[in-house]
């Protein structure tokens, strides 16, 4: 039996259509631990993983893959989420990048789709602004628990695709000048950014049945965007409101003409080393000098050696 | 150079509508893409931003090509590049199913006209499409570049979201 065959349903080549997707991952705590899982579960084969932090104690609550062991061993978020995927990737392509994601531009810009499990809207802005820009769709989640006036809480949540040319966060006001603003004051109410590890698997698992379904769509109808509203108090996910007062409609907030980086020059890009040579036919590099056969090279070494004077071969 | 070009499927419907409309005397359509351009650290990333159709009135009559654009059609093209520093591709579609092929006329045509738009951008790449009705390929000129190259692989952003070429 092959690894992914319970999911063949997916399409006749789903298995190399997901090991040809890389997925970049913003945010590897306890929403992003579940995406990690569950990708790598599914045989996505290329990972960006992006996360500044090394595990904590607090952390063992929901970060799903992380033990003890990683706590005492003071290990980076991005490591846990990497020997998760090797466990089942054995040959993915899996980039660790333990900074913040401003540190990952060009690993990000590669990704066929990014994934973002952030805590603050200021990030969650900059994330969908960077993936338009390069025309990425882009998968947001993220959970809020907030004290009612009674004294109970409220455990909610959203998970919002937002594809280039469709609508955006701003579109839909969840992302708005007022929320960056105050955001800076208050961000929950029930300590430190609560987080609990069921409401985040709920989450994750509706963003990868998103992406599962962008990448091999084994339904009909799919759609550019999707805002869903988690209610973690009624036990419920509901589609929001504003969908249909915004779809159909253009987004105005990321014009296309901001698409690419501002200040490309492929002349540039010529001197940079890691540029990709462009190869002939018999593999020699175009226009650098021809380098030897490898048994020419050897026969010249023989040869030079022979020739060299007596002391100088001891 | 590795390239991989993006286009959303909004503006691939668009361009594949617009050029199948028919003409008074061209026997096909073509257009332009205005393009921006990053690098992600492997490949050039080649990001589709709008479409320009040619002009009815900017075909010439003739019977030597499917579509001949005549002079004021290859000047709006190289205003894309020159004021808003747009790279630039064209765009004609041979219609049918699977990943499509130049022909020998469209080869020796774009060699004709597109290595121009280096001389207004070039700091761009800049290059031909060829679309089927379900997929697409593509070249690309540099400056410097003796040849054109073709471009490694195409993803079609939206839902679903499709690739083609070398992985």
């Amino acid at each position: 039996m092959r690894r992914l065959e319970r999911q063949s349903f997916l399409g006749p080549n789903s298995d190399q259509v997901l090991a040809n997707t890389k997925v970049g991952l913003v945010g590897l705590g306890g929403g992003g631990s579940h995406l990690v899982q569950q990708f790598a579960h599914l045989g996505i084969g290329g990972f960006v993983l992006v996360d500044p932090d090394v595990i904590d104690l607090g952390n063992t609550n929901r970060l799903v893959g992380g033990t003890l062991a990683d706590v005492a061993a003071h290990r980076a978020k991005v490591q846990i989420a990497e020997r998760l995927i090797r466990g089942l990737q054995t040959d993915g392509d899996v980039k660790s990048i333990q900074a913040r994601w401003e540190s990952a531009l060009d690993e990000l810009k590669g990704c066929d789709v990014i994934v973002g499990a952030v805590d603050s809207y200021g990030a969650r802005d900059e994330l969908e602004r960077f993936a338009r820009r390069y025309l990425i769709p882009y998968v947001d989640i993220g959970m809020d628990v907030l004290k009612c006036r009674e004294g109970d809480f409220l455990i909610s949540g959203q998970v919002i695709l937002s594809s280039p040319g469709e609508p955006c966060l701003r579109c839909c006001n969840f992302i708005t000048e007022e929320r960056l603003e105050r955001e800076a004051e208050k961000y929950g109410a029930a300590g430190g950014r609560p987080q609990v590890v069921w409401s985040n698997g709920i989450l994750a698992s509706i963003a990868v049945g998103i992406v599962v379904e962008l990448l091999t769509p084994w339904r009909r109808r799919t759609e550019g965007f999707i805002y869903l509203e988690y209610d973690g108090n009624r036990k419920t996910v509901t589609v929001s409101n504003c969908v249909a007062e915004v779809v159909g409609r253009t987004c105005l907030h990321y014009p296309d003409d901001e698409r690419g980086d501002p200040a490309f020059d492929v002349r540039h890009l010529r001197e940079k080393s890691n540029v990709s040579p462009k190869l002939d036919l018999s593999g020699q590099v175009v226009g650098s000098p021809r380098r030897k056969l490898w048994w020419r090279r050897l026969v010249d070494r023989i040869l030079a050696c022979r020739n060299r004077p007596q002391h100088d071969r001891l | 150079m590795r390239t991989q070009f993006r286009i959303t499927s909004a503006l691939l419907s668009q361009i594949r509508k617009d050029l199948r409309r028919p003409h008074l005397f061209a026997s096909e359509r073509v257009g332009f893409i205005s393009a921006g351009l990053a690098w992600s650290g492997s490949s050039v990333l080649i990001l589709a931003r709008n479409y320009h159709p040619v002009a009815d009135e900017d075909y010439l009559d003739s019977t030597a090509v499917g579509a001949m654009m005549g002079p004021e059609a290859i000047r709006k093209a190289m205003e894309l590049g020159l004021l808003k520093r747009d790279a630039v591709f064209h765009v004609h579609s041979h219609g049918g199913r699977g990943v499509p092929a130049f022909s020998s006329i469209d080869r020796r045509e774009h060699a004709k006209f597109v290595p121009d738009f280096l001389k207004v951008a070039p700091q761009n790449i800049h290059g031909a499409l060829v679309l089927s009705d379900c997929a697409g390929a593509g070249v690309i000129w540099t400056a410097g570049a003796r040849a054109p190259e073709r471009i490694s692989n195409f993803v079609e952003v939206g839902a679903p979201l499709r690739k083609w070429g070398m992985q």
